[in-house]
């Protein structure tokens, strides 16, 4: 225990040398597995890898000048500055925060997390505006957000009946639709994960939702129709053709 | 509800630690960008020219000392040391009080890092800029009715602006007839030890040419900087990652869709929670889907002017009575205009 704490001064700078190098192999890791998309927009991506070579060349430069000291033994005296943290505190929180990032990997969120943001079933909003009426997308090949964003520029349902319907989303079961409706949902990310917001369109089965699990990833094709929940019409995708697919590699639309 | 729903399941234990990831993933470089930048600077900006240049009357100093923001682009806690250094310069107490609460938001990197926030709200990056130009002149103005800035600060501060004032007053006069205590042979005038600030008694180091020396003291300086403001955010990220997955929905939505309960709300986090102006635009947007967003204006503009970490801070510039008025004054500031753009807008 003494041994330790006569060592603790020693081993104090070592910690930020490591805290930075845990942090550029980190966002290095993300950039290389893709994993960065689970949890920002992908316009930041090259930012993220810039700051991952910039920890890894701060992290090798205070090792070298860590050695160079041990070697010549010049020591720096105590640097003047105003301390927020013990120390070993700060480089201690970096450091563990980046080690759980390697072990832990990003979840995809789901359901439970739409919910708890509250997934607008009446009519999903988006933050981004449609800059015009006119969609040159066909129907066919809208994605939920394509369809989200036509139906905010143009809100009457009726305006998309009978257009034919093919996009993939999770399932969530909302507790205001009947049991034979379910809610095909994605999140939409703007920045980054924090504000990932849930979008959704109600899909009419022809049968009960309890086949189709929540967060069970599906393909749906159909046809739009309107329908009326609580007093409010409001588009409906009549299915005709359901399947269950693989999560995506890249469950985020943006 | 029953009770198994309240409890917190792994999977949202999961998305929580992935909510806290992607937040530090977006601001560490944002964070990284900041720190280099105003380590740098601090190195080639010469503080004494730009003191000599710094405009007296009481409007354009505040508005100047906001703007200062673009030369020393840190974030809250980088302030005050700075804004020490230039009140016991000389600086005008306008400019310096127009510097302490806009610099950290008025800089390029905190503008650049808000508009990736709220790309789609280009309103709250534009307000955000004038709801706190407007207070720090506001403010600035106030504090400037007081002319001398002397009774406002710690005793021990005082007394260096004290003589510096009085040399200011009576320029022509030798500065050896003068009362006081002197060290001559230093670099031809005499340099009064009342004056002298510790730089005066370390031999002068070249500071705009490029020696390892400096570079060790940049490196130093980044690398103490990101420990401690690096270690903020992950507590910062952990908490915002923490109430959006933990608070019961109902509660935050009561909270967050009044127009007055949300922006106090936002204002006391904002207080508490100290976090780096850098990065408070990614915080907040944790609590954007539910939150007005006078509130998260209220929380971005006022955030920054006053937390609780930056009080010990201040406290080694200003008397506790002063810093009671500065973030009083501000807060209804930011009340008010929050508050008035929910209303009209």
């Amino acid at each position: 225990m003494i041994r330790l704490k006569r060592l603790y001064p020693q081993l104090l700078p070592w910690l930020d040398v490591l805290a930075l190098f845990q942090w550029g192999a980190l966002l290095l890791k993300f950039y290389v597995s893709g994993q960065l998309q689970l949890l920002i927009h992908p316009n930041y991506n090259l930012l993220v890898l810039a700051a991952g070579a910039v920890f890894l060349v701060l992290s090798s430069l205070r090792a070298k000048h860590l050695i160079y000291r041990r070697r010549t033994g010049v020591n720096d005296g105590p640097l003047q500055h105003v301390t927020l943290f013990p120390p070993g505190l700060g480089a201690g929180l970096l450091l563990g925060a980046a080690v759980l990032g390697f072990v832990i990997p990003p979840a995809i969120l789901a359901s439970d997390t739409a919910l708890q943001r509250g997934v607008n079933e009446s009519l999903p909003y988006t933050r981004m505006e449609a800059q015009s009426f006119y969609n040159p997308i066909p129907p066919e090949e809208r994605s939920l957000l394509d369809w989200v964003r036509t139906l905010n520029a143009y809100p009457e349902p009726d305006a998309y009946r009978d257009q034919g319907v093919d996009l993939k989303g999770f399932v969530i079961h909302s507790p205001t639709l009947p049991s034979n409706y379910l809610l095909i949902s994605r999140f939409v990310i703007s920045c980054c994960a924090v504000d990932a917001y849930p979008i959704g369109l109600p899909v009419q089965l022809k049968t009960d939702r309890e086949e189709y699990p929540q967060d069970t990833w599906l393909q749906v094709q159909g046809r739009m129709a309107t329908g009326e929940f609580d007093n409010r019409r409001q588009l409906v995708i009549v299915a005709e053709e359901i399947e269950t697919i693989p999560t995506p590699r890249d469950p985020y639309e943006f | 509800m029953n009770p198994l729903s309240n409890a917190l399941t792994l999977s949202q234990l999961h998305s929580a630690f992935t909510l806290f990831t992607s937040l530090l993933v977006e601001a560490l470089p944002f964070l990284l960008l900041g720190i280099l930048l105003s380590s740098a600077l601090l190195f080639f900006v010469d503080e004494q020219q730009l003191i000599s240049r710094m405009p007296q009357n009481p409007v354009l100093g505040s508005l100047f000392g906001s703007f200062v923001g673009f030369l020393f682009p840190v974030c809250e806690c980088g302030n005050v040391p700075v804004a020490r250094r230039l009140l016991t310069q000389g600086a005008p107490t306008s400019v310096a009080i127009g510097f302490l609460l806009a610099a950290p938001t008025i800089n390029p990197i905190v503008i650049w890092a808000t508009w990736v926030a709220f790309r789609d709200q280009p309103q709250v990056v534009v307000l955000r800029i004038v709801f706190c130009l407007i207070i720090a002149t506001v403010v600035g103005v106030i504090f400037s009715f007081q002319k001398d800035p002397r009774p406002m600060m710690q005793p021990e501060l005082a007394k260096r602006v004290l003589y510096r004032l009085q040399v200011r007053q009576a320029p022509e006069q030798p500065a050896l007839l003068q009362s006081g205590t002197y060290l001559l042979g230093q670099s031809g005038s005499p340099l009064r030890l009342e004056t002298a600030t510790p730089a005066d008694f370390t031999p002068p180091t070249p500071i705009k040419r490029f020696s390892a020396q400096n570079f060790r003291l940049f490196m130093d300086n980044m690398v103490q900087e990101l420990r401690e403001l690096g270690g903020m955010l992950v507590l910062g990220s952990a908490i915002a990652a923490a109430i959006q997955v933990v608070a019961p929905r109902e509660l935050v939505v009561s909270l967050g869709q009044g127009p007055l309960t949300s922006i106090l709300a936002m204002m006391l986090l904002a207080a508490v929670i100290s976090i780096c102006s850098t990065v408070d635009a990614f915080f907040v947007l944790a609590f954007a889907s539910t939150f007005t967003t006078g509130s998260l204006l209220a929380f971005m503009v006022f955030g920054p002017m006053v937390d609780l970490k930056a009080i010990g801070l201040l406290l080694s510039i200003f008397k506790p009575r002063v810093i009671a008025y500065l973030f009083l004054i501000a807060g209804q500031l930011t009340l008010l205009l929050t508050l008035s753009y929910t209303y009209f807008f």
